[in-house]
């Protein structure tokens, strides 16, 4: 029971022990929701005047379908178009800009290809960020990469050493052996199509594969979680042990990366827009793909597009309502997204605290922060963007869209402001602005059984002349798979068109 | 006569509540920790007047003279509690100490002063309406300093000053006292007499309040400070002892005006001595405008560009007449151009050739300022230099810090750079590196301007001779992905320091 001297003094007394918190500015961005539902609603849309022919259509502007016209581009096949739904291309890794800083909206980063991984060294290469056989360090992210703050304060890195038992760090030794051990089998590929075998992984959870190896030190397992969330927008129990391992397996570290920029992946993604502006469309919705004899018919609100050959770029689950005689896409998950880009125009104590480029909490449910000014040459930094991550993994994807559509802009304010008090605690005060970005299908999600499951595999087959080139057909949403899976298709489509 | 004396009831209490505040403002600035520091300050402070007002009942006799002696030793332990707290951290260990000891102290003797007051006045009043009025202005007082306190009393006289003031409040009261109750008091021209002297006192007091409040600053730097401010960028401290002045940016010293010269001399001559046909000349840091001193000596130079980060710096060293003395008014020389801004992102932004470029930064005690001392820093500083031109960096100490030193050397050579090591030593720093870049081979000079204090045409190739202690240790090149040399750094300095 509450005293009546409590009940009174308490709020009083906090009321004129804090600062007044300033007032927050911002609003939702780039909502792609009302387009989307229209569609999923099949709703009526115009039939278009005007008719086209155009050999190849790509549809969708994202990595995938940026990649795809980079290669027919490069091949010397320029009659196509690709045509985006939203006003700005990048999908995944749009970008945004104010007065301080460049910012991402969503990827943010790149894992420095390795050897082997010849369309990614090439693509950087011609964007000048591999030379002569280095990379350009102004791009590989400055020190200091990671931090996690943990048990009261700020450790480098984000794998939990700081109160690391010896039994957990035995347990670190023997995860990172194991997962040597899969790294040798070389099933564990970017991209995976190029290893990936039937594995009895993937029709385990990640989660029951920790329990079934003996795995359960609390920082380890909250770290394969952490990664599972962060690439798939999933808890590690309702992630495929498959690409659980994956995550880990794919790579060696050679070198200290990754590469990465103010505005994360927007910065690839600007250059090749920049490269293949005369191809793109930006604000054209495609509502039907029907075929016509050979040819195929590509609608959009404002021309009809005759086509030889199509390029699905846009995720696979949308194919499935509009696409003509596409089969369902009901094992595809993805989960939603929320990210967040806070102006701050003072920079959170405590003083001399040097944020590191990705800041992460351990035991909060979101993801963190990355600083967009880290990757700037500037030695004093008196104002700076943050972008929040936040992936709802521990909904159902269906659940968090509801819940992402339910509340409102403040809601999400205050929830991500609690969450970044519990480390900076002045933040109301350095926050002048924040803009929020809700994406309903964010990330493919790699659901136990997903990735070696025969819709999956049915996908992959081709269908004629429509190729099916979005990232989710690799079961997660990285920035190799798409630009894999985009190049393929182009490959494909050039074939079909006598100019491979 | 009522009136007056509630007044001076009022003014008590006043004085009684400034020295708590006051003992909590500093304890909670010089030790942080505010909610701590009051709390406990406010206990002690409230469980001592709680002493106080048990020890009035074994005073018995000369009521009035004892309360006028206990307000002369409340006016003068509170009126200098802020300048003794000062000096207490400024020259002893024991801060903690005298800090509730002053106010265990103070609190006793207010506790003292009301009971004792209520006593000489019983006769007067009735008791009902003197409890009434008495504690009335008790807590009068208590409001009236409570609110003079934030408002007027810091930002205005500050804490060394609002503790004098309010001595000479009490020693007011006391003497006040001596005419009020003459009949009462039975030696009150030697209580006078003492009021006087306490009042001069507190006077002499107030005259030197500035030296006592600037001598916690003093403490730390040593010297007496005569210039200190805070920046966006830095907190700049200038300190003088005699003929040394010595410039402190984030409490590291940057120079000594005794021996700055050996630095300033080796960071400029050895490069610029060698580039006779040189006439563009670029400095990245070195906002005191000494490297510039040095580089006005050549004639040929037309152009120097100087780039700083901190506007407050060059301003400083520009108008100030004790350092633009010591600069020689480099700053003000029509061939300098001063431009203020980071010095990285000038270089990125700017196509410019130069024949010479200093690059004068503070040691790389952050991953910000580690920036400014890796491959990606060189190579592009490198596109700046004209054909056949020289780059020098001043690369912190080989002897404390050998491998920050080797790792500064590689990276300036990861960048595509020749590299001409040499070091000097400085009295103030101990020995001190740097590294020449170029990408033709360099030679020392044969010719060394005349009349330097330090540097000679004889004695400038025994820089580059690095002693067995010294001498190259294999250390990784520091990159913007990867910056060893803040690790380096602080382990090294740390080992120093331990």
């Amino acid at each position: 029971m509450l005293s009546r001297r409590e009940f009174f003094g308490a709020p009083a007394l906090i009321g004129l022990w804090r600062k007044t918190d300033r007032e927050i500015t911002g609003a939702f961005v780039n909502d792609s929701f009302p387009v989307g539902h229209r569609l999923r609603d099949r709703a009526a849309f115009h039939v278009p005047a005007q008719k086209l022919r155009v050999p190849i259509v790509i549809v969708g502007g994202g990595m995938a379908g940026l990649n795809a016209a980079w290669r027919l581009d490069k091949r010397g096949f320029h009659d196509f178009v690709i045509l985006e739904m939203e006003r700005q291309a990048g999908g995944n890794s749009r970008w945004g800009e104010n007065e301080i800083s460049k910012f991402p909206w969503a990827a943010h980063y790149v894992p420095v290809p390795a050897k082997g991984e010849s369309l990614g060294r090439e693509l950087f290469e011609e964007l000048g960020v591999f030379r002569d056989g280095k990379w350009d360090e102004r791009a590989l992210c400055f020190d200091p990469q990671e931090r996690l703050f943990i048990n009261g304060h700020w450790q480098e890195g984000i794998e939990p050493e700081d109160g690391a038992s010896q039994r957990d760090r035995a347990q670190y030794r023997r995860f990172m052996e194991k997962i040597g051990e899969f790294r040798a089998t070389g099933q564990f590929t970017v991209p995976m199509e190029r290893g990936a075998r039937l594995s009895p992984l993937d029709r385990m959870s990640m989660a029951d594969w920790l329990a079934q190896q003996g795995f359960d030190s609390a920082p380890l397992r909250w770290y394969v979680n952490y990664a599972c969330r962060d690439d798939y927008g999933a808890l590690a129990k309702d992630t495929s042990a498959w690409a659980g391992v994956q995550y880990f397996a794919s790579r060696e570290p050679q070198e200290k990366g990754p590469l990465t920029w103010p505005e994360g992946n927007g910065w690839i993604a600007a250059r090749l827009i920049e490269k293949l502006k005369p191809y793109l469309r930006p604000g054209t919705a495609v509502y039907r793909v029907a075929r016509s004899g050979n040819r195929i018919r590509v609608l959009t609100e404002q021309t009809e597009y005759i086509a030889d050959a199509v390029i699905w770029a846009a995720p696979t689950f949308l194919a499935s309502y509009i696409v003509e005689g596409a089969p369902h896409a009901d094992g595809f998950q993805y989960s939603p997204w929320l990210t967040a880009n806070l102006t701050l125009d003072r920079i959170p104590g405590p003083k001399n605290d040097e944020p590191a480029w990705d800041n992460v909490i351990y035991d909060s449910p979101t993801l963190g922060y990355v600083n967009a000014t880290h990757m700037g040459l500037a030695t004093h930094i008196d104002r700076t963007v943050w972008t929040f991550y936040w992936s709802l993994a521990e909904h159902t994807p269906r659940d968090a869209r509801r819940l992402l559509l339910a509340q409102d802009w403040n809601y999400w304010k205050e929830a991500i402001l609690n969450d970044l008090a519990r480390v900076h605690p002045d933040i109301r005060q350095c926050v002048a602005h924040m803009d929020i970005m809700r994406i309903g299908h964010a990330m493919a999600r790699p659901s136990p059984g997903f990735l070696f499951s025969e819709e999956r595999a049915r996908w992959l087959k081709p269908a004629g002349n429509i190729f099916f080139a979005n990232s989710d057909l690799s079961g997660f949403s990285i920035f190799e798979e798409a630009q894999y899976r985009g190049v393929e298709a182009a490959q494909r489509a050039l074939l079909l068109e006598g100019r491979a | 006569m009522s009136i007056a004396l509630f007044l001076s009831v009022f003014l008590i209490a006043a004085c009684g509540l400034i020295y708590e505040l006051i003992a909590g403002t500093l304890a909670s600035y010089l030790l942080g920790d505010t909610v701590f520091q009051f709390s406990t300050i406010i206990g002690c402070y409230l469980f001592a007047m709680g002493i106080g007002s048990y020890l009035s009942r074994f005073l018995h006799r000369g009521l009035v003279a004892r309360f006028v002696s206990i307000e002369l030793m409340v006016g003068v332990i509170g009126g200098f509690s802020s300048s003794m707290l000062f000096l207490a951290f400024a020259y002893t260990e024991a801060f903690r100490l005298v800090l509730y000891a002053v106010v265990i102290l103070v609190g006793t003797l207010v506790g003292l002063e009301i009971p004792l007051l209520m006593r000489i006045l019983k006769e007067r009043f009735q008791f009902r309406e003197l409890v009434s009025h008495v504690l009335t202005f008790d807590y009068l007082g208590a409001l009236g300093a409570s609110l003079l306190f934030p408002i007027l009393l810091v930002p205005k006289l500050g804490l060394v000053r609002s503790a004098l003031v309010f001595g000479i409040f009490n020693v007011g009261v006391a003497l006040w006292s001596t005419y009020l109750f003459r009949e009462q008091i039975g030696r009150s021209h030697v209580l006078r007499a003492g009021s006087f002297v306490i009042l001069a006192l507190l006077g002499i007091g107030l005259v030197f309040a500035d030296r006592i409040s600037s001598a916690a600053d003093n403490s730390l730097y040593a010297d007496e400070v005569i210039f200190s401010r805070n920046t966006p960028y830095q907190r700049i401290v200038l300190t003088k002892w005699k003929d040394d002045l010595r410039l402190f940016l984030n409490s590291h010293l940057q120079f000594s005006s005794r021996d700055e010269y050996r630095y300033h001399e080796a960071l400029v001559h050895p490069g610029l001595a060698a580039l006779p046909g040189a006439h563009r000349v670029l400095v990245l840091g070195g906002g005191d405008g000494l490297a510039v001193r040095e580089i006005l000596k050549y004639p040929s130079v037309q152009n120097i560009t100087l780039v700083d980060l901190d506007p407050e710096m060059t301003r400083l060293f520009s108008t100030h007449p004790v350092m633009s003395a010591l600069n020689q008014h480099s700053l003000s020389n029509p061939r300098v151009h001063v431009i203020n801004t980071d010095a990285f992102r000038w270089l990125d932004t700017n196509t410019e050739q130069y024949d010479f470029i200093v690059a004068d930064f503070p040691d790389p005690t952050s991953y910000a300022l580690g920036k400014l001392f890796t491959t990606t820093f060189y190579r592009l500083a490198a596109k700046h230099l004209a054909s056949g031109g020289l780059i020098v960096v001043q690369s912190t100490s080989p002897l404390f810090a050998r491998q920050s030193y080797w790792c500064i050397v590689e990276s300036v050579r990861q960048a595509g750079l020749r590299v001409y090591p040499y070091h000097v030593y400085v009295p103030s720093f101990g020995e001190w590196g740097y590294v020449i870049g170029s990408f033709a081979p360099y030679e020392p000079p044969r010719q060394i301007p005349s009349g330097l204090r330090f540097l000679s045409t004889a004695n400038v190739g025994e820089l580059f001779v690095f002693p067995v202690d010294m001498q190259p240790v294999p250390a990784e090149p520091n990159r913007l992905n990867d910056q060893v040399l803040v690790r380096y750094y602080e382990q090294e300095w740390k080992d120093v320091a331990h």
